[in-house]
Parts: structure tokens; C-alpha cells; sequence
């Protein structure tokens, strides 16, 4: 062994031995460092990008809310003045209810409901204002509110009717609703079939169902429209599509937040969609009463004919409408009934029956004697009867 | 939403007259002018089902007697024209009848009261 220890070409092995040891040590202790490093660097990037995922979605939703906002307070205001504009026409409809120009008004009314439905739409998509109603209204009522809403709505029939009404709050929900699936019903079936209504009673509450005759929806579709009607529905006004669909939308969103059903997977047996809408009896009443007449404001500013206070207490007694009520022998069957107030004075119906028949006797023989001139003495009442004023 | 449904304005009627004309065209004026009397058809008396509660209550209003258009457009709110719209559609659908307005008294000769008003003043003047 001792004369190997005086060799220098052992010592210079051990040597390189002990210098390769400490670089092999020291190489792996970089490589962990460099792992590590790695390690770490994957960890902050992954964080990063779920940082960013995140952040887009914030930026996303921020957006969408943004859009809703301006989108609302937009539609509000045309809702608004879609509101106004139906008020005026209703004026303007009463005040040239005579005239030949009501067609052209209420052809500009229908055109102006088209109008404010869509601005509900969109408004329900960005969980707006929907417009409310005070009264409650038959569910036949509500049912031709939302065919006055659509285009085509003369294409739309009714066939049945029930004694129910729905309540306030569900009105207008339910009138939109159904306003969007008789767009849809009408728009994709030729122009010259019918959209049928049916009205039934269900042990759940009522059913409306909406027949066409149209070419029914692909099974794409159909999915499509399953989605949006479910709760899975579409997120605000994006991704509509262009043109923009929103009619599954909007009756998603109505159902979820009213609480009625509206189901399209069943196909019509004139070959088109058979849409049903499910309302359950929370939002039902029972029928309405006939709308209530307006205020007598007339009855008081009319005041008797000859003036004075004695006239005013002989004037027939109004109806509640405000109309002076027309005395007939036998009682009308819809005014409604306020009880007869007897005359105090005066002739009896019959008495001015009579009184009336024996004037238009008179004026009918003063007529018919004309020519014999030598009739025409003083007795005839209707001598004075004929419009022209003597002085 | 509750909170801005009790200020709610006004709203116009729920359904409109459109849809209660079932956008029919206003009807010829020498067909039902306002004073075109109009009752309900005696051959009538069953009352159909298929009518909307406009024209039920037109039909209630004249099953009493003849009444003048323009009476039961006071009596039933609706603008005139909308109501002829719907007499008219009861009319053809044999519900209803009308009687053309009484004619017109022919105007007396103006000379011939003239002459009666000279008579008198000479006569009683």
C-alpha cells in the first residue's frame, strides 16, 4: 500500500475524485434551487391567470350591468312616452270618434303598442320597469291585450273563454308573455292561416294554448328555446343574436320572476308549435266586475234645459254614466241599476206617450192635408212643428 | 318594482279598440248614421257564445227596443266609430236590425208663410 501513497497520479485522482464530488453536489443543489424557482414561477403564473380569468369575468359582468343600466333608464323613458302616446290616442279617439280619420288613429295606436311592447321586452331583460295595472282583468281581457300587441294580430283567434280573472300584478307579465308567443306563432306561419287561442280549466289553474299552423321549430331550435324557457336562461341582452331573438328570453325571465309556466315541446296538430301557458291559481281571481263607470262629472255640468232650480229637480236623473237617462216603458237591461226616481211632477210616461203620439198625428195629418189647403185651419198642432221660426 | 307600481299613472285602457274591431274597416255612412236606429233581431233569442263582452253589451242595450246609434255609443264609452264598427259586424251577422232614420219633414213653402204671417198681421195687427 505505502509505495502507492508516493505516487503522485493516486493523489491527482483524489483530487479530481474530491473536486468532481463537490461539483456534482453543488450542481444538484442548483438544479433543486433552479426546480424550485421553476416550482414557483408556475405557481405565481397559474395565479396570475386565474387572476385574469377572474377579473375578466368582473370586467364582464361590470360591463353587462352597465349595458343593463343604460339600457333600462333608456327603455324606461321610451316605455314612458310609448305610455303617454297611448293616453293621447285614447283622447284623440274619443274627441274624432265620429270622423273618418279613427281608422288612420287606430291604426297608429296598434303600431304604437308593437312599440311599447318592445321597449317592455328589452326592459325585462335588463330587470326593469315593466309598467303595472291597478285593476284586475279576465284572462280573455289580458289574452286580447297581448294580440293587440303583436303585428299580424287579426290572424289571431280566440275560441274560448272562462270566468277568471287574473290579478293585478300579473297583468302585464302575463299580457307580454303571451304577446311574445303570438309574435313567434305568427311570424313563423304563413300569412293567410290562424293562430288559434284556446282558454281551458286545469285542475292547476288555467291553461291559454297557442296553436299555428306554421312549420313547427328543428329540434336545435327547440333546445334553444327549452334552455331560455328553463332556469339556465340567457344573461341580460347579450348574445341575442343578430337580429336579436328575444322572445323566449323575455317569457323565461317573466316566468321565473311571476311564477307561471310556459311550455313549447309539444307540436300543434296543424303541424305548427303548440305553445301552453300554465297560470296557477296564486294568480288568479275570480272575474272582475264590469269596469266601473267613470265619475258623473258631466251629470253636474249639465245642467236643465230651461235652467233654474225647479228644471234641474224635473230632469231625468242621470245614469251613472253621466248620461241622462232615455225613460222607457221596459227596464234597459245594462244600465246600471240605480233605482227609478219618481217625478214629482209632471206627466206620467204614458201620459207623455200619449201626448207625443198625438203630436206626431198631428204633424203626420198636417202632411198628408197639405194640398187641401182649406184643412189647414187652427186646430193642428203640427202647423207649428215643421223647424222654421216665425217671427 | 312594487315601489314604482303605486305611482303609476293613469294607463290606458287594457285592451284596445282595435282589437275590439278585430281591425275591421268603419262601415259605410248611409249604413249606420248616428241617428240609424238599431235593435236586437227577435229571430235572435238565443244569444251565441262567440261574442266578445263589447258586443254581448251592445246586444243587452238593444234587446230593449230600437235606440239610435248614437245612443249606445254614450252608453258604452267607446269612441262612435268603434261602436258602428261593431254594430255593423252584429247587423251582418244577423243580430241585429236597423231602421233607416225617420226621413226628414219636407220643409213648408216659405211664400205660403209669408203669405199666412201677411194674412195675420192684416188681420189681427
Amino acid at each position: 500500500m505505502t509505495e502507492y501513497i508516493g505516487n503522485p497520479l493516486l493523489w491527482a485522482l483524489l483530487v479530481a475524485l474530491v473536486a468532481a464530488v463537490a461539483l456534482i453536489i453543488r450542481q444538484r443543489r442548483a438544479a433543486r434551487a433552479l426546480r424550485q424557482e421553476v416550482q414557483g414561477l408556475k405557481d405565481h403564473y397559474a395565479e396570475l391567470e386565474s387572476d385574469y380569468g377572474k377579473s375578466v369575468q368582473a370586467a364582464q359582468e361590470r360591463a353587462e350591468d352597465e349595458t343593463k343600466t343604460v339600457l333600462k333608464s333608456a327603455m324606461r323613458t321610451l316605455q314612458g312616452l310609448a305610455a303617454e302616446q297611448q293616453l293621447v290616442l285614447s283622447r284623440l279617439q274619443t274627441k274624432y270618434g265620429d270622423s273618418a280619420m279613427l281608422q288612420d288613429l287606430l291604426e297608429i295606436d296598434h303600431t304604437n303598442s308593437q312599440f311599447g311592447r318592445r321597449a317592455q321586452s328589452i326592459a325585462v331583460l335588463c330587470d326593469g320597469w315593466l309598467g303595472g295595472r291597478r285593476d284586475t282583468a279576465s284572462v280573455y281581457d289580458v289574452v286580447r291585450s297581448a294580440q293587440g300587441r303583436i303585428r299580424h294580430f287579426r290572424r289571431v283567434e280566440i275560441l274560448s273563454q272562462v270566468d277568471f280573472g287574473i290579478t293585478s300584478r300579473a297583468v302585464e307579465p302575463v299580457a307580454l308573455a303571451l304577446a311574445e308567443l303570438l309574435d313567434n306563432a305568427t311570424s313563423y306561419s304563413s300569412p293567410d292561416t290562424v293562430v288559434e287561442i284556446n282558454i281551458r280549466t286545469v285542475p292547476k289553474g288555467i291553461c291559454v294554448v297557442v296553436d299555428d299552423a306554421g312549420v313547427g321549430m328543428s329540434d336545435e331550435e327547440r333546445a334553444r328555446a327549452e334552455k331560455l324557457l328553463a332556469s339556465d336562461r340567457a344573461s341580460g341582452v347579450a348574445g341575442l343574436g343578430n337580429p336579436p331573438q328575444f322572445g323566449f328570453a323575455v317569457i323565461g325571465v317573466l316566468c321565473e320572476r311571476f311564477g307561471f309556466e310556459v311550455s313549447v315541446d309539444s307540436s300543434s296538430p296543424y303541424g305548427g308549435v303548440r305553445a301552453v301557458v300554465l297560470l296557477p291559481h296564486e294568480l288568479l281571481t275570480s272575474m272582475p266586475d264590469k269596469k266601473a263607470p267613470a265619475p258623473a262629472v258631466r251629470a253636474a255640468a249639465v245642467p236643465g234645459l230651461d235652467g233654474g232650480p225647479e228644471a234641474a229637480a224635473l230632469a231625468p236623473s242621470p245614469t251613472a254614466d253621466g248620461l241622462p237617462r232615455r225613460r222607457r216603458k221596459r227596464p234597459m237591461a245594462i244600465v246600471p241599476g240605480s233605482d227609478p226616481a219618481p217625478r214629482p211632477a209632471g206627466r206620467s210616461d204614458s201620459e207623455q206617450a200619449q201626448v207625443m203620439g198625438a203630436f206626431q198625428r198631428g204633424t203626420q195629418s198636417g202632411r198628408a192635408a197639405r194640398p187641401e189647403a182649406g184643412d189647414r185651419t187652427s186646430s193642428t198642432p203640427g202647423a207649428s212643428s215643421e223647424g222654421h221660426e216665425v217671427s | 318594482m312594487t315601489g314604482q307600481d303605486a305611482w303609476e299613472p293613469e294607463a290606458a285602457e287594457l285592451v284596445r279598440p282595435y282589437v275590439i274591431t278585430k281591425g275591421r274597416d268603419l262601415p259605410d255612412e248611409e249604413q249606420l248614421s248616428l241617428i240609424t236606429l238599431v235593435t236586437a233581431s227577435a229571430d235572435r233569442t238565443q244569444r251565441p257564445t262567440r261574442l266578445s263582452p263589447e258586443e254581448q253589451s251592445l246586444l243587452d242595450l238593444c234587446s230593449a227596443g230600437y235606440l239610435s246609434v248614437a245612443e249606445l255609443a254614450g252608453h258604452t264609452r267607446f269612441p262612435l266609430g268603434v261602436v258602428r264598427i261593431l254594430l255593423a259586424s252584429l247587423t251582418e251577422g244577423g243580430y241585429l236590425v236597423t231602421r233607416p232614420p225617420v226621413a226628414r219633414a219636407r220643409l213648408a213653402d216659405k211664400e205660403i208663410l209669408e203669405e199666412v204671417l201677411n194674412g195675420l198681421r192684416a188681420k189681427f195687427g
